[in-house]
């Protein structure tokens, strides 16, 4: 009897020991929270039609903030990415409609485009050592000007139906697009050495530097990064509404992926942070979102409940990672 | 004024398989009908606050001749959930759930984001709710949401901004003004108030399905009149402080404009301001769209020439009426186009708006029997 109960209490501690080792806990645990009480608001929630939609709502800050993470980390923050979301659809569509050049190639520009453009947030950032907060709020006017003068009117997307499946149209091929783009970013923060410099730099700079780590390329090559995420995100969601529109992302979009990272366990002030738990944070949030409008929350209503939701989301999730620190 | 000027424009019977006949848009006259009907409604409602005359005594409605029916829930998807001009909306929507018993939920964005107005219309259908009304601003990004809802059995209508016939949306009908023959009413309006020179037309976000198709008509109508009035477009930004610094900075580069026109509430407002900081009354002709505090004040100077109500409130209360009127009957009584109208409110009728608050326009939460 004292064995068995010796062996069970064995088990618990090593659930419990497993759950607080794994940095994402406590994200997860506010997430299954999350879905347990909206189930239980409105047996809709779980349905396969919902369950679409969450992965809808969820897809797009998911990727964009899987750049972000990297880049917050290495102690920057790309404010223009809602704004490289808007511009390389844009440029997608010119180049398929006005240069007739072939669809696919043309995606890869409008990604390289986005590349390109956190190739000049990072130059001026790190040689002409402006604050990122600025060069990218900057950039974010300066795209935005330049999608409305490239294209003042919403077109429509093009594409033959297997290019819409695959690039976001099809129902779940965002989200898969998302868990591709989330498990190789995370492997590339946990695993190579890219992301160890990463997370040296935005740690300790001035150490980093000593040690001959190229900190100046580290940051810039994560602006590449998520510029061209940015870029790809923007091109997947504008093949699912079916619409290029220059109105479309903005601020809006930079947000909800910088809440999805921070949310998620990445910290604003640089050092650390997780890609995964960025996932997490984007489905929370994308629960968030959905359930609320599902019970029926009017729009006035849902502003307030959704901004004190989520602070509570982050309270929890921070006491968690307390309770976590504490208990090793 | 007669409507019967661009027919070509309007929108398109797209579905005669459905084995209905679509009434046309409905007209002036028919619009007197209805306007009549709504203090009936009102005084049905309940008290009112603003009367001083306490022997008029209105009696509520009681009695209801609709048999029990589950509160159906109904959903407004809109593009800028918080903008003011959408209140009398929202109070339409709530009085006519009152009246008839249903829920409403009014969800969309709050900055015309088409991903995130599809993300809340998908919402709505994965809920099952029982209708959806949309605000159609983008021409191809609710052809699928429509139609899948419309698979699923929920009616959708459109309401305040439509798709084009092009477009092919399959949604029920549209309940709103006629946005295009609007806008061209306003060009021969401004025609005949301008009489020949050059004239600005402002609008916020070119392109947007709520307002272009009125800058379309005004362009269609001041080329149509033969060429004494030259017009220009020129966009002013979709955030009002935005709209008055760009309105502004157009004036002083073009003084000799004989006309300062706008197509949305924003710039309206501002050419309103504009005229009256520069003085240009009776030199500079002015006017545009909806009624926001600072444009009714500008009517009643003199700084603007007239203003175009589009009865938001009616935007929210019919297509309520209509969704319940199809559930209830179980499809037999079906949504229909409706013209919320296009009523120019000039210095001799602007007086009743200023003196009166009320949820018709969305500047007092009270109901009223207005008389």
């Amino acid at each position: 009897m004292r064995a068995a109960a010796a062996a069970r209490s064995r088990w618990l501690l090593l659930i419990y020991d497993g759950i607080f080792r794994w940095r994402e806990a406590s994200i997860f645990v506010v997430g299954v929270a999350l879905v347990i009480y909206f189930a239980l608001q409105n047996s809709a929630f779980l349905s396969t039609d919902n369950i679409r939609t969450i992965s809808q709502y969820a897809a797009a800050p998911a990727i964009i903030a899987a750049g972000e993470v990297m880049l917050l980390i290495c102690g920057e923050i790309d404010l223009s990415v809602g704004n490289t979301y808007t511009l390389a659809p844009i440029i997608m569509y010119t180049l398929y409609t006005t240069n007739h050049m072939p669809l696919v190639p043309a995606v890869i520009v409008g990604i390289l485009i986005g590349g390109l453009v956190g190739l000049t947030n990072g130059l001026v950032t790190v040689l002409l050592r402006v604050p990122s907060f600025i060069t990218t709020l900057g950039m974010s006017f300066l795209l935005n000007g330049i999608a409305l003068t490239v294209s003042s009117f919403p077109q429509l997307t093009p594409g033959g139906s297997t290019f819409s499946n695959i690039m976001g149209h099809g129902d779940y091929s965002e989200i898969i697009w998302a868990l591709c783009v989330i498990a190789v970013m995370q492997a590339v923060l946990s695993f190579t050495p890219w992301g160890l410099h990463t997370v040296a730099t935005g740690g300790n700079i001035l150490g980093s530097e000593e040690v001959g780590i190229n900190v100046n390329a580290i940051k810039i090559g994560n602006f590449i990064v998520v510029g061209m995420l940015a870029a790809l995100t923007g091109i997947l969601e504008a093949v699912r509404t079916t619409s290029v529109d220059p109105s479309a992302g903005g601020t809006p979009v930079m947000f909800a992926a910088v809440v999805a990272a921070v949310i998620g366990g990445t910290s604003l002030m640089g050092g650390s942070g997780t890609v995964l738990g960025a996932l997490f944070g984007a489905l929370v949030i994308a629960c968030l979102q959905d359930g609320f409008t599902l019970m029926g929350i009017s729009a006035f209503t849902y502003s307030i409940i959704l901004g004190a939701a989520i602070i509570v989301a982050m309270i929890v999730n921070i006491r968690l990672q307390q309770l976590r620190a504490r208990s090793r | 004024m007669s409507n019967e000027e661009s027919i070509d424009q309007l929108p398109k019977d797209h579905d005669p398989g459905r084995g209905f006949s679509r009434r046309e848009l409905i007209r002036r006259a028919a619009l007197g009908t209805t306007a009549l009907s709504i203090p009936a409604v009102v005084s049905a409602l309940g008290q009112n606050p603003g009367t001083a005359d306490a022997a008029q005594s209105l009696a509520p409605l009681r009695a209801n001749p609709y048999p029990g029916h589950p509160r159906w829930r109904f959903t407004f998807v809109n593009h800028v959930t918080t903008n003011p001009f959408f209140v009398p909306t929202q109070y339409g929507a709530q009085d006519a759930a009152r009246l008839f018993n249903c829920q409403f939920q009014w969800t969309g964005s709050v900055s015309s984001n088409v991903a995130e107005m599809v993300n809340a219309m998908n919402t709505a259908i994965a809920a099952n709710v029982d209708g959806i009304a949309v605000a159609i601003i983008d021409p191809h990004a609710f052809n699928d949401p429509v139609n899948r809802a419309l698979a699923k059995g929920i009616p959708v209508v459109a309401y305040n901004a439509d798709a084009p016939a092009s477009s092919h949306n399959s949604r029920l009908a549209y309940i709103g003004q006629d946005l295009y023959l609007s806008g061209f009413k306003m060009g021969q309006r401004i025609v005949n108030l301008v009489g020949r020179g050059d004239v600005v037309l402002f609008i916020a976000t070119p392109g947007s399905l709520n307002i272009q198709p009125r800058i379309n008509g005004a362009a269609a109508a001041i080329r149509a009149s033969g060429g004494s009035v030259h017009y220009q477009e020129i966009a002013s930004g979709a955030l009002v402080p935005d709209e008055l610094a760009r309105i502004e900075a157009y004036y002083i580069g073009h003084k000799s404009i004989k006309g300062m026109f706008a197509v949305d509430a924003g710039s309206t407002q501002s050419v309103g301001q504009i005229s009256q900081k520069y003085h240009l009354k009776g030199r500079v002709k002015t006017g545009g769209y909806d009624l926001t505090p600072v444009t009714l004040n500008a009517i009643a100077s003199g700084n603007l020439n007239f203003t175009i109500d589009q009865q938001p409130y009616l935007q929210g209360f019919i297509p309520m009426q209509q969704l319940f009127l199809y559930k209830l009957s179980g499809g037999l009584m079906f949504p229909s186009d409706t013209n919320t109208g296009v009523k120019f409110v000039t210095q001799a009728t602007v007086g009743k708006y200023r003196r009166t608050t009320s949820r018709y326009e969305g500047s007092s939460p009270a109901e009223k029997w207005i008389h």
